[in-house]
């Protein structure tokens, strides 16, 4: 689909939109349900790691896992990046941080965005912790973004 | 990038997950289409004719096509609002994410009253699906001179949003022999 936008003097903005409808299978599945319910789930492979966003198989071995369990809801930042100019579809419409956090009871990272302000807000290592969105509908964005753990 | 419908489960497992991509990309107007929109936001419809064949190009191109001579504003000429319909197609439109057509439409190529090509992708108005006719004639309903923002931004293709459909004049069937030429 492409429509106008926009336009400037001697620029024309159009927009081409692809939509999805993606099927999310058993385990992708119960993590969204449980970010409605404002419960974070990662999937425990055989050797024990907490797998978090889950997997339907450990990475390590290949095997299928069905073991989920409840994690934290905050975590420590392992990485990020700072973006000074959101894009129109990005989780915040001010500057943010894309962030890994590995929440409490996680050994992997997932990415989200971090609503810190600043850059120098920011740092590999500070503790951050899940602002919910108001209105929850089973999807990634149910996390509305994080926010550092130090009450603001 | 994503973004999201709500997908109407608010209760039970979640089982689907809708996902927009988009990609929002921005197109350089060349000088020659943006002084063909600014000329239809003021309601004319500017062509060329060249100086070595006498053909009239509407949009304007810069260039003869046929003789690979230069075009420029010595050799502009304003066109009537009024043409003969060379060829339509009725459109059926799907239900697509994003369609804003609900009802069978048509869209129609034109030949503009001494213009040399057609315009096409036209939409036609004021009259019945079934009675659309090669070599009808019409004439164009301009859109509000407030709203012919766009005009500029179709990078020389067609008329932007500055013309909003074409209606019959009323007027005779123009014979075969007047747009037999320019029929695909």
């Amino acid at each position: 689909m492409c429509s106008t936008a926009a336009v400037t003097s001697g620029e024309s903005t159009y927009t081409l939109e692809l939509p999805y409808r993606r099927s999310v299978g058993p385990v992708v599945g119960a993590f969204l349900t449980g970010l409605r319910d404002q419960q974070v789930l990662g999937s425990r492979t055989a050797a024990g790691r907490v797998i978090v966003p889950p997997l339907e198989y450990d990475p390590d071995t290949g095997d299928a896992v069905d073991d989920l369990v409840g994690v934290g809801t905050s975590g420590v930042v392992t990485s990020w990046a700072w973006i000074d100019e959101p894009l129109r579809k990005h989780p915040l419409d001010r500057p943010f941080a894309w962030v890994m956090v590995q929440l409490d009871g996680a050994d992997t990272s997932l990415v989200h965005a971090l609503d810190a302000g600043t850059a120098d807000a920011v740092g590999t290592g500070m503790r951050v912790r899940i602002r919910w969105a108001d209105e929850r509908r089973g999807h990634i964005s149910d996390i509305a973004c994080f926010e550092p753990e130090v009450d603001q | 990038m994503t973004d999201t419908e709500r997908p109407g489960e608010d209760s039970g497992p979640v089982r689907f997950m809708t996902q927009h991509i988009a990609l929002d990309y921005v197109v350089r107007v060349s000088p020659l289409a943006e002084r063909f929109g600014e000329q239809l936001r003021s309601g004319r419809i500017v062509g060329q004719r060249c100086s070595s064949c006498g053909l009239v190009y509407v949009p304007m191109r810069a260039f003869c096509p046929m003789c690979t001579v230069a075009m420029g504003e010595e050799d502009e000429l304003e066109l009537a609002d009024r043409g003969i319909v060379t060829s339509f197609t009725v459109l059926t439109p799907i239900q697509y994410h994003g369609q804003k057509e609900r009802d069978d439409y048509a869209l129609a190529s034109i030949l503009l009253e001494g213009a040399d090509g057609t315009v096409g992708q036209q939409r036609l108005t004021g009259m019945p699906l079934d009675q659309i006719r090669m070599g009808m004639r019409v004439e164009a309903v301009w859109a509000p001179p407030e709203e012919r923002a766009s005009a500029a931004g179709e990078r020389g293709y067609g008329f932007g949003n500055a013309i909003e459909a074409w209606r019959p004049t009323g007027a005779p069937d123009a014979p075969t022999a007047e747009f037999a030429a320019h029929v695909l």
